[in-house]
């Protein structure tokens, strides 16, 4: 329960971060301004952004089940977009750096969600 | 119209919210503070922290049955008996029971007898505890975010149901008329004035907007029954009992025998109930004991679903027989019950607890932050005239007043509240309802002296005595009881609840004592960039003050 809960927390940072470092503001922030990032990148962050809101959503079933699992998936998800809009205004190279957590956290998830 | 939607949607959301800030900020502070409860209760009642700071050793079964005993001896006629067994949150048993009503006793009446009809019991020994000082706890802050104070509470509640309704128009326009709501999802951008109240308002709103728009539509579903009367008047008339009964089917208890006959043992019941459920009850309610027609009804404990109907068994009172479970219930009632589950987050373990919480005080910030953006804003038409010595209008004035005596005076009221309870004396009469009125002594103060000097010192000022006096609940526990952090930190886990509740407003102090640092440096910056005297107009937009 607690291992789903903290990997469905990293993961909902993670996504967050993923679509937040590729925002144009947020992106000439860390590259200089009037830098914006390639369509290919904007693409592929999103997508990975979509993947780690879905699996962090599932973690949360699981940890939950279908009644509070839902509820505790939005309170989740707060805490990590305030965590992440933060993080951009006051460390924004940490915010891409903490992104990574995402994936020892998507691997922890799957392998919980599949152990019987 | 000739406005886009987008305009006029700003403007019903600046007047709607601006309207109903000041309770709603009452309410959401409330509402947020009875997340915790029954920790709140059982902080404000020191007399019972020593029989939880051991371990729990008794089994629900050994615990029901003691607490059995004790309602036996002190109240073997009653007509309903019940018994609340420890868990995480209440480390205590707590046993109640309710007298047949006498024949002239008035409705207030019947709710003082029943505030004395309770017993708390050891959960190592399952004696009964030191008499608790008479206390209405987080009852109070529970109440008091529908049902307000000094009035009857249907007027509170039809005051509260419109405020709430307010809040769900202006959480809506507000998402309308916010042009930029995914472009500027993460972003904060501090020391920029306007700019920044708006970055923090629409943060505080926009990241947590599901718990906002659940609390509020689910905040007025709890109540519909007032707000919308039609349907049960069309089919019941004046007998809304019969409704609730028909509708919710616990009101009616039966009827006793009146043939006495001993009561079964209960622990077998209880075992019986925890198989089927895999979790033990929490709850056991007797009605009748010691009469032949005794029911005893077992509930489990929330945590499972959202709905704050929990699965009951009912046995019989003489032969412990199983004679029914509750019955699965219609979609209409169980979404209701969903519903208004939701907003009361029993369900909730320690962690979903924690984040409701949370989004309670981000509310609480959306809606101190949108109060403030109105004067900021309106504060811009008067740059001109301020910079030239001249007033701000009487509504910026008025309104700067109610922020103060809102955003920096609750936190007031609310340690008024803890403090009396600390400070009055222990066997002083009447002392729950003096409790409530020092909340309201303070605030009163508050908000009065904000009227006389809405001042940015007035700010200061009230905020650093709520940082003081918060911070200082964990102090004055060390003089006033034996359940200070030094003690509760390395206590049993029953103590738990006691030492989250002294960090609590040890952070929230903090916090308001940051605010009130924060002015104070804004203030020696502007006053060290003042040179120029015209730059004062643009810069003091900066502040709600």
């Amino acid at each position: 329960m607690s291992m789903l809960f903290l990997s469905s927390v990293s993961l909902a940072f993670s996504a967050f971060a993923a679509k937040g470092i590729v925002m144009d503001r947020h992106y000439a922030d860390l590259h200089g301004r009037g830098k914006a990032p390639a369509p290919a990148l904007r693409m592929r962050m999103r997508t990975l952004a979509w993947l780690g809101l879905a699996l962090s959503f599932a973690a949360c079933i699981a940890a939950r089940g279908w009644h509070v699992g839902p509820v505790l998936w939005c309170g989740i998800l707060s805490v990590a977009a305030w965590t992440v809009a933060a993080m951009l205004q006051y460390a924004p190279r940490k915010v891409a750096q903490g992104a990574w957590i995402g994936i020892p956290a998507a691997a922890l998830t799957t392998a919980l969600l599949l152990l019987p | 119209m000739k406005d886009g939607l987008r305009q006029s949607m700003a403007w019903v959301h600046t007047w709607a919210g601006l309207l109903v800030c000041w309770l709603l900020l009452l309410v959401f502070m409330g509402g947020t503070a009875a997340y915790y409860r029954h920790e709140i209760t059982f902080w404000m009642k020191p007399e019972l922290h020593a029989a939880a700071a051991a371990p729990a050793t008794l089994s629900p079964g050994q615990s029901a049955q003691l607490a059995v005993r004790t309602l036996q001896e002190r109240a073997p006629n009653a007509t309903r008996w019940t018994i609340d067994l420890p868990d995480e949150r209440n480390p205590v048993i707590q046993a109640a029971w309710q007298n047949p009503p006498k024949k002239d006793m008035t409705r207030q009446e019947r709710r003082n007898a029943l505030r004395d009809q309770n017993v708390t019991l050891d959960p190592t020994s399952g004696l009964p505890t030191a008499k608790p000082r008479d206390t209405r706890g987080g009852d109070f802050l529970y109440r008091l975010h529908f049902d307000l104070h000094y009035m009857p509470a249907i007027w509170g509640r039809w005051i509260v149901g419109i405020g709430a309704m307010f809040m769900l128009v202006a959480i809506i326009s507000g998402v309308i008329t916010h042009k930029r709501i995914f472009k500027d999802f993460f972003t904060f951008r501090p020391k920029k004035g306007q700019r920044s109240w708006l970055d923090a308002h629409n943060a505080t709103a926009v990241l947590a907007l599901p718990f906002h728009l659940m609390i509020t539509y689910t905040g007025i579903v709890t109540l519909m029954f007032i707000y919308m009367p039609a349907p049960t008047k069309a089919l019941y008339g004046d007998e809304q009992n019969t409704m609730f009964s028909d509708v919710f089917g616990n009101f009616e208890r039966g009827q006793p025998a009146d043939i006495a006959a001993p009561l079964a043992d209960i622990a077998p019941m209880l075992q019986q109930a925890g198989r089927a459920w895999g979790v033990t009850p929490s709850r056991v309610a007797i009605s009748h004991p010691n009469d032949a027609a005794a029911r005893v009804e077992l509930y489990r404990p929330s945590g499972q679903q959202l709905s704050n109907l929990e699965p009951a068994m009912t046995f019989d009172g003489v032969s412990g027989a199983l004679l029914s479970e509750t019955p699965p219930v219609s979609t209409a009632l169980a979404t209701r019950a969903a519903i208004y589950g939701m907003h009361v987050a029993h369900f909730a373990d320690p962690l979903l607890r924690a984040l409701f919480f949370v989004c309670g005080l981000a509310g609480s910030a959306m809606v101190a932050t949108g109060a403030l953006l109105w004067g900021v804003r309106e504060r811009q038409s008067y740059a001109k005239v301020v910079a030239n010595g001249g007033r701000v209008g009487f509504g910026v004035r008025l309104v700067d007043a109610l922020n103060i005596g809102a955003i920096a005076g609750l936190p007031i009221a609310f340690a008024a509240f803890f403090w009396a309870n600390r400070l009055l004396p222990v066997d002083m009469a009447q002392r729950a309802s003096a409790e409530a009125n020092w909340f309201f002594i303070a605030w009163g103060a508050a908000a009065l002296l904000a009227q006389i000097r809405p001042t940015r010192a007035m700010w200061r000022f009230q905020l650093t005595v709520g940082a003081v006096l918060l911070a200082g609940i964990p102090v004055l526990n060390v003089f006033t009881t034996n359940s200070h952090l030094g003690v509760s930190l390395f206590g049993g886990p029953g103590l738990r609840p006691v030492a989250a509740f002294d960090i609590v407003v040890l952070i929230l102090g903090a916090l308001l004592g940051w605010a009130a640092w924060w002015l104070g440096h804004k203030a020696k910056q502007k006053a060290a960039s003042k040179q120029p005297a015209a730059s004062a107009g643009t810069t003091s937009t900066m502040e709600p003050v």
